[in-house]
């Protein structure tokens, strides 16, 4: 069966039968605070979840995203407490360093033909060495109220990280589906060879796009930080595995040269739900991530059936 | 008609001498040998206290875990896998092992247990890398989540206190050498040896090196990394029971850092990334120079917090120099 | 006298899918006979081979070693029952030694167990001294080796494994001339010994040199087994392709006009040293050389995937700085790569996508936004003005055959509309009723004024279709020569010219 959009709607199905479930066990569930409240929650995942689309699309992976986020979250605490910047300064200090940091990871794959795993597995212990480093286990509080708007107020009635997210889909997807650098991308994860070898800008892909992620992952920070108004160098701790997670369930290929923005945006949904879900049932934080592990495999799992059937 | 001399070909040789061919083939390991030796001497030349042998011995047979994990990671690492869980794995058997030691079952089964169970664990992640043929990358993300988390819901990070004192087996003594220094000796010269003379051992180096070619000659990949798997799973074990069994209290949690100082101490020991080269015995002397460095922060006052950081760059540079030397190998018509 | 059988096949079939890849196969091998296994790409060679080897099953059929049935459930099976096989991609391990890849799979024991290294790599020498390979030490790491000497190590493989029957799919495909005959002298050996050797090939004069028979498959069956005796290359190729091939290389005729393509000083590390000459509108220029002699790196150095450090590159008059792929193709130069499935063509996608591929900023608006309409159009005439054989401009490329996969590369860079196209070996792996018409293609594309570099190994191709021929040995331009000229004996004789006399030579680190 050769359904074009199999999988998300597959997807989109689940996430109905979820919240079915879910209302049933709750009255609370299916209010539109509660569900406003739901997107205000997963907006540091979802920002950086459609970067990663590309990402892994183009046959790379990022697993320095967490710890990015985490040294943006303490870099926001420094620059406005140690340093004094005020902090409409800090903030867009804070993404420019972000995108470094992306830019570096581009720039020994590009350069130095490191494998993004190992690349990254690298930068994951840098960045978040440099957190723990710089902020020596100190954390940040008092910011100024107009600062907690972003994380914790709303822009025309709805949660200001909504808008955020909707920003980020749909220029995502725009790019992702109907750009001839979205196509860039799927050529180089199909083939980087081929991809080179016909003149498209593998490496200035490269660079655009873990840097992208990069700067996705310190916007995450800012967000976290003005959401729950504290800094701690421990946070974006695991930011990956839930990224990596929605990314795969929304049918991205782990090996490339596949994947939509529309599905990572439906894995997210899923995944929430079903977070939001054990919470009802009295899970606790820590248990949700042995869920996530789970969702991860099996995703792994059906992802690597449907393309052994596709190839036949 | 006459023809060019292939410039390409090897020049002729005598079949060098053993020596010529030792330095040639452990040059790498040798180098980490010497870089743990400079670091002591160094370091205690500015502390004298560092180099006490009381200090030297916490040091090793503190960290000789480590070193047993490095062991089994190589395994892996050199079939071109890698194991991001093995720090929650340790974690978890770790708390198996107390909770069966401070339960009625006879005490051998605290130490057998993490063994075995460590070696079921890591084969299912095996079974899942090589029947599904996804990237053992992702698969070991989620099962470190589903272990971290598993614990942590099981246990709520309890505490496990009243360890019966005969369980602490690491503080004995063999000869006058501490038990974990010992074990970490043995298991490293035995798993070199296989590796390098048995049949299977060798089978390793040809499914990282080329994994058609291996399927070629007849080694059976998709089995192969399961047994790998597994057997990286028992050292994990092994590992815990010489970590497990210093301690006065398990903690519940997951050793931080612990994934990442295995996987570093394998890179940094010579096993190549991209798998098919490598020795267990630079694995293990690397996990050692790692815990020589630690001390050596500590004692020249820097801040442990740096160490993170540290580890990160370490692998960074480690890689860097692989990879520089393969491009320079490309640049030259090589494979 | 005829020697007892030694291999015999009878009636396999395998298919894959709705597929038949081999159908009711039957051949005969005897001991001490050297035979030749030909046919077009798909006609069922390689499946063979992989059965013989042991990884593949037939569906039926059997399959007889000196009389007793064989099965071949994995190539261990196949290694046992005495049959080696040395692949085209060959199967080696690079970060091992010599020595442990000739015994990788079957390394010898000690009484107790262990890898006897010492005996190992003793034995290692023997085997390359038998096989006239002195110069290869057994300690160093393949990947340091070049290939002619990685094949040799594949060969001593084999020669240890005491062969029966040994298996040599498309051995010369990379070999220059020297290395080449020294293989067919290895294989003299070898049939003197007794060993029986299956021979996969297109190349006539090779088969005609070695083989004492040969066998033609085509879409999978059986056509005939020739004798070498009585027969003809116009025979084997009407079996191979059942009809009759007029003129396999029409060569058009085409105005030759100004100069398009000047290179002067050209260089790049070793392989591309001081490369100065002229492409004319119009013209087909050969490239000719020895494998690993720089042909293939001058074509990279000009299309920009490893830039010139020295010289100048000049089009239609103008100097032009070439950095990168995208900067050829601005300059108006196309590449047609070696390597076509992992570099020509994005296997997993459309026909339509890989056509657009090079012209993608071209088709969009400034907002990077892909104008589907116009693509679409586009790819659809390309598609049917180079006629190629597909269910349609979506179908995705890898399921196309060699030749038609061709088409697409070569249609894809006609989009760019370039001034100078390089084609490197455009004909390789392509069967012969596609060849064909990429030659007429190559010839049309000339009429129209496109500059043609033709980079091939095939010295008949070369010289049926190149107005001059260009020599290139050990990095170096040797020769042009003009078509009147160039005599396969003139140009033989440039691709092997030595750089510079003994006593001149310096000595690189």
């Amino acid at each position: 069966m050769r359904f074009r959009y199999m999988h998300e709607t597959v997807l989109a199905l689940m996430i109905v039968l979820a919240c079915i479930v879910m209302a049933t066990q709750s009255a609370q569930f299916l209010t539109g605070a509660n569900l406003l409240n739901q997107g205000r929650l997963m907006a540091e995942v979802a920002i950086v979840a459609f970067i990663m689309t590309f990402v892994i699309a183009s046959g790379g992976i990022d697993l320095s995203v967490g710890s990015i986020m985490g040294l943006a979250a303490v870099l926001t605490g420094v620059f406005w407490q140690d340093l004094g910047i005020p902090l409409p300064l800090v903030l867009p200090l804070v993404l420019i360093v972000g995108l470094c940091c992306g830019l570096f990871n581009a720039f020994i794959i590009t350069k130095f033909n490191f494998p993004p795993l190992i690349a990254t597995l690298g930068t994951l212990a840098l960045y978040r060495g440099l957190a723990e480093g710089i902020s020596r286990a100190k954390s940040v509080r008092g910011y100024p109220e107009w600062f907690s708007v972003i994380g914790q107020g709303n822009v025309l009635g709805l949660p200001t990280q909504i808008w955020i997210i909707l920003l980020f889909f749909v220029l995502c997807a725009f790019v992702l589906g109907t750009t001839r650098w979205g196509r860039t991308v799927y050529a180089m994860g199909a083939s980087e060879q081929a991809a080179r070898f016909a003149g498209l800008p593998v490496d200035q892909t490269k660079m655009a796009i873990y840097a992208a992620s990069g700067f996705a992952s310190a916007l995450a920070g800012i967000i976290f930080v003005s959401r729950v108004s504290t800094t701690r160098s421990d946070m974006g701790v695991g930011l990956e595995l839930d990224v990596i997670t929605a990314v795969v369930l929304g049918g991205t290929s782990i090996f490339g040269g596949r994947g939509t923005i529309i599905g990572t945006a439906l894995g997210l949904m899923l995944i929430q739900t079903l977070e939001s879900g054990l919470s009802l049932a009295g899970v606790k934080g820590d248990g949700t991530i042995v869920l996530i592990g789970v969702v991860l495999i099996l995703a792994l799992l059906m992802s690597n059936l449907s393309e052994r059937r596709m190839r036949h | 008609m006459t023809f060019a001399p292939d410039r390409n070909a090897t020049p002729a040789t005598a079949p060098k001498s053993l020596l010529t061919r030792l330095r040639a083939e452990y040059g790498h390991e040798l180098l980490v040998a010497a870089a743990i030796l400079l670091l002591i001497i160094a370091v205690g030349a500015y502390n004298e206290r560092f180099i006490s042998a009381r200090n030297l011995n916490s040091i090793l047979s503190g960290n000789a875990y480590i070193a047993v994990a490095a062991i089994g990671m190589t395994m892996v690492i050199v079939i071109r896998e890698i194991d991001l869980s093995v720090g929650a794995l340790i974690g978890v058997l770790s708390t198996v092992s107390g909770l069966v030691a401070v339960s009625d079952a006879p005490l051998w089964m605290a130490w057998a247990a993490p063994v075995i169970l460590g070696a079921v664990i890591s084969g299912l992640t095996g079974v899942i890398v090589a029947y599904a043929g996804i990237p053992s990358i992702v698969v070991t993300l989620g099962t470190m989540a589903i272990l971290q988390g598993g614990l942590i819901a099981a246990t709520g990070g309890a505490w496990i206190n009243d360890l019966p004192p005969e369980y602490q087996i690491a503080k004995l003594n063999v000869l006058g050498i501490p038990m974990p220094l010992v074990w970490a000796i043995a298991l490293t010269v035995a798993a070199a040896v296989w590796m390098k003379l048995s049949v299977f051992g060798r089978s390793l180096y040809l499914i990282g090196g080329n994994a058609e070619a291996a399927r070629a000659v007849g080694v059976p990949v998709r089995r192969r990394i399961v047994q790998v798997f597994a057997i990286h799973g028992a050292f994990a074990g092994l590992a815990t029971i010489l970590f497990a069994t210093q301690l006065q209290v398990i903690q519940s949690t997951v050793p931080p850092n612990l994934e990442l100082l295995v996987i570093t101490a394998a890179v940094i020991g010579g096993v190549s990334i991209l798998g098919g080269a490598g020795t267990v015995i630079g694995a293990s002397l690397a996990a050692i120079l790692f815990a020589v460095i630690g001390a050596a922060l500590v004692f020249i006052n820097v801040s442990a917090y740096w160490l993170r950081a540290f580890i990160g760059l370490l692998i960074l540079v480690t890689v860097l120099a692989d990879m520089i030397r393969r491009q320079r190998e490309m640049a030259k018509g090589g494979m | 006298m005829e020697t007892p059988a030694l291999l015999t096949v009878r009636g396999v079939s395998k298919s894959f899918g709705r597929v038949r890849a081999i159908d009711g196969v039957d051949f005969t091998l005897r001991a001490g006979e050297v035979q030749a296994l030909m046919g077009e790409n798909g006609a069922g060679k390689s499946t063979l081979v992989k059965i013989l080897a042991g990884m593949q099953s037939p569906d039926s059929g059997t399959i007889t070693l000196n009389g007793r049935p064989v099965t071949l459930p994995d190539p261990g099976s196949a290694t046992r029952a005495g049959i080696a096989t040395v692949h085209q991609e060959l199967l080696l391990f690079g970060e091992l030694t010599v020595a442990e890849n000739i015994f990788s799979g079957h390394y010898p024991r000690r009484a107790w167990g262990a890898i006897d290294w010492p005996g190992m790599r003793r034995r290692a020498r023997e085997l390359l001294a038998e096989l006239d390979c002195h110069d290869l030490d057994v300690d160093a790491k393949v990947r340091t080796l070049s290939v002619a000497m990685r094949q040799r190590v594949e060969i001593a493989r084999a020669l240890n494994q005491q062969a029966k029957v040994l298996i040599l799919d498309e051995p010369t495909a990379s070999l220059s001339e020297r290395d080449a005959e020294k293989l067919l002298s290895i294989v003299d050996q070898l049939r003197a010994r007794g060993t029986g050797i299956i021979y996969v090939s297109h190349r006539m004069k090779e088969i005609f040199r070695i083989a004492d028979s040969m066998t033609v498959l085509r879409d999978g069956k059986l056509v005939g087994t020739l004798d070498r005796v009585g027969a003809t290359e116009a025979d084997l190729i009407r079996m191979m392709v059942g009809r009759e091939i007029g003129q396999v290389f029409p060569k058009l005729p085409a105005r030759i006009g100004k100069p398009v393509l000047e290179v002067e000083g050209l260089a790049h590390g070793r392989l591309v040293q001081d490369a100065t000459f002229t492409v004319r509108a119009g013209e087909i220029l050969g490239v000719a050389g020895l494998v690993g002699s720089g042909r293939t790196e001058l074509a990279h150095v000009l299309f920009g995937i490893t830039p010139a450090t020295r010289g100048t590159i000049r089009i239609d008059g103008n100097e032009v700085r070439i950095a990168s792929p995208r900067a050829a193709r601005d300059a108006g130069i196309a590449y047609v790569p070696e390597d076509r499935g992992g570099q020509g063509l994005v296997k997993p996608m459309a026909i339509r996508e890989n056509l657009s591929i090079a012209v993608l900023d071209r088709l969009s608006s400034f907002a990077g936004f892909v104008r589907r309409g116009n693509e679409r159009e586009m790819a659809q005439a390309a598609f049917d003005r180079i006629g190629v054989r597909a269910a349609g401009i979506e179908q995705p490329v890898g399921e196309l055959s060699g030749g038609n996969q061709q088409k697409v590369v070569i249609a894809k860079w006609l989009e760019t509309a370039p001034k100078v196209l390089i084609l490197d070996e455009p004909t390789r792996g392509v069967d012969v009723g596609a060849k064909a018409e990429i030659h007429r293609l190559m010839g049309e594309m000339a009429q129209q004024g496109l500059a043609i570099l033709m980079i091939s190994s095939e010295l008949p191709e070369v010289l049926a279709l190149s107005d001059r021929v260009m020599v290139i040995a050990e990095g170096r331009i040797t020769a042009i020569i003009d078509r009147a000229q160039a005599t396969p004996e003139h140009v033989a004789q440039a691709m092997t010219a030595q750089q510079s006399a003994p006593t001149q030579r310096k000595t690189t680190a």
